[in-house]
């Protein structure tokens, strides 16, 4: 699994906000003086996750294969992030008509993919059932 | 009692946040220790502390306050005294080497720069850069998903692809805005950021900074950069790279202080 951390905001200072941003920097940053003692840090060891581990994980490869998978008529690179679930299922759907890679006219299949969505109210059941089976597959194996 | 100690400054520092709130519930008042030419930011310490969210904004909220008004050195959350005598002991005896590094902090601040991929437009640049992995991706999505294996194996090589990427987006991200600072700390690496750099900045050309980093989101926009600043220069305060937190001396408890205590 990734560890996707929330969204901060960008810029400002100190505020409670940003504290999972410079948790690191005030635990682990500044002046040690080795005359004073240091309270217990005991369990807020949340910066030592092994980063080859988690990348390396076949949880982690499956979700890059199906993220792929949706991912031919989605473009733009700043989707909103609310979207792809919704956007991905619809664009499968309509993937069976147009095979070749949509990667060369990213703003045209965005529309495309909006315009699909308004046209075919959004069916669910097809892509669904596909991932169903996919996961069965997965299972059996 | 024990003090706990925020910060070294000098002591002709002009606003000190004497009497401000500080760590502990109550909230134990900041006061000002002062020896040989600095001024020690401490308040009690409260018995048990521990290193709870609102603890540490204590910690940070006394920092950024003193650090607004002047030059700083910022101490680990966490640390302990065993008694005021036990500062003013410890400045008097390394007055020279503070006021050095205080000297060479003047007039900067820390910037906090952590940078993600957004995924969807990494996997795009990825997917638009790499003719092997569209190929397997296109096939895959011919055969229905494709097999088990098959998805492993474009699975991996995506988050090859990416972490390659990754990489070069972190020197990247690192060349373009070290030079609109005066020092660069490379920070620990985890699974929420690709890159974690902290600039050391003149605080009046932090605008200067700050564009820098605006050009960056301009021209990688698959990159969320999330800047923290301006900080007290946590990563700055000893000359070279600061290293991590010794283990032994985390777990080490207030009795420890009575033995090595001066």
């Amino acid at each position: 699994m990734t560890v996707v951390p929330a969204q901060q905001q960008t810029g400002g200072g100190g505020g409670s906000s940003g504290l999972y941003d410079v948790l690191e920097l005030i635990l682990d940053r500044g002046l040690v003086i080795d005359a004073f003692v240091r309270v217990s840090l005991v369990g807020i060891e949340i910066l030592k996750i092994d980063v080859r581990v988690v990348v390396a994980s076949v949880d982690t490869y499956l979700r890059f294969a199906e993220a792929c998978n949706r991912l031919d008529l989605e473009a733009g690179p700043r989707k909103s992030p609310g979207l792809p679930d919704v956007v991905g299922q619809i664009t499968e759907s309509g993937a069976r008509g147009k095979s070749k890679g949509a990667l060369s006219g990213a703003a045209e299949t965005v529309s495309d993919a909006f315009k699909q969505a308004r046209e075919e109210g959004q069916t669910e059941s097809r892509p669904r059932a596909r991932k169903t089976t996919a996961r069965k597959k997965e299972e059996q194996e | 009692m024990s003090t706990y100690v925020y910060g070294i400054a000098a002591d002709s520092h002009p606003s000190l946040p004497d009497g401000m709130g500080g760590v502990g519930d109550p909230a134990r008042p900041v006061r000002v220790v002062k020896e040989a030419g600095l001024a020690a930011i401490v308040s009690d310490a409260p018995e048990g502390l521990r290193p709870k969210r609102k603890e540490l904004l204590a910690h940070q909220n006394v920092l950024a306050e003193a650090g607004a008004g002047g030059a700083l050195l910022p101490m680990r959350f966490g640390s302990v005294a065993l008694d005021d005598a036990a500062v003013t002991g410890v400045l008097g005896e390394r007055a020279e080497h503070y006021k050095e590094r205080l000297d060479a902090l003047a007039g900067k601040v820390e910037y906090n720069v952590k940078a993600s991929h957004n995924e969807e437009a990494a996997l795009h640049g990825v997917m638009a850069q790499n003719s092997e992995i569209r190929a397997l991706a296109e096939a895959n999505r011919q055969a229905g998903g494709g097999s088990y294996e098959q998805r492993l194996r474009l699975g991996e090589m995506v988050a090859s692809a990416l972490k390659a990427r990754e990489a070069e987006d972190a020197v990247d991200l690192q060349h373009t805005l070290e030079p609109a600072a005066d020092a660069v700390s490379v920070g620990p690496e985890s699974t929420g950021w690709l890159a974690n750099l902290s600039f050391l900045v003149e605080r009046e050309s932090a605008e200067v900074f700050l564009t820098a980093v605006e050009q960056v989101r301009k021209g990688h926009p698959h990159l969320d950069v999330r800047v923290n600043g301006p900080l007290p220069p946590y990563s700055f305060v000893e000359p070279g790279p600061s290293e991590p937190a010794e283990t032994g001396a985390i777990q080490a408890g207030p009795a420890a202080a009575a033995e090595t205590g001066h």
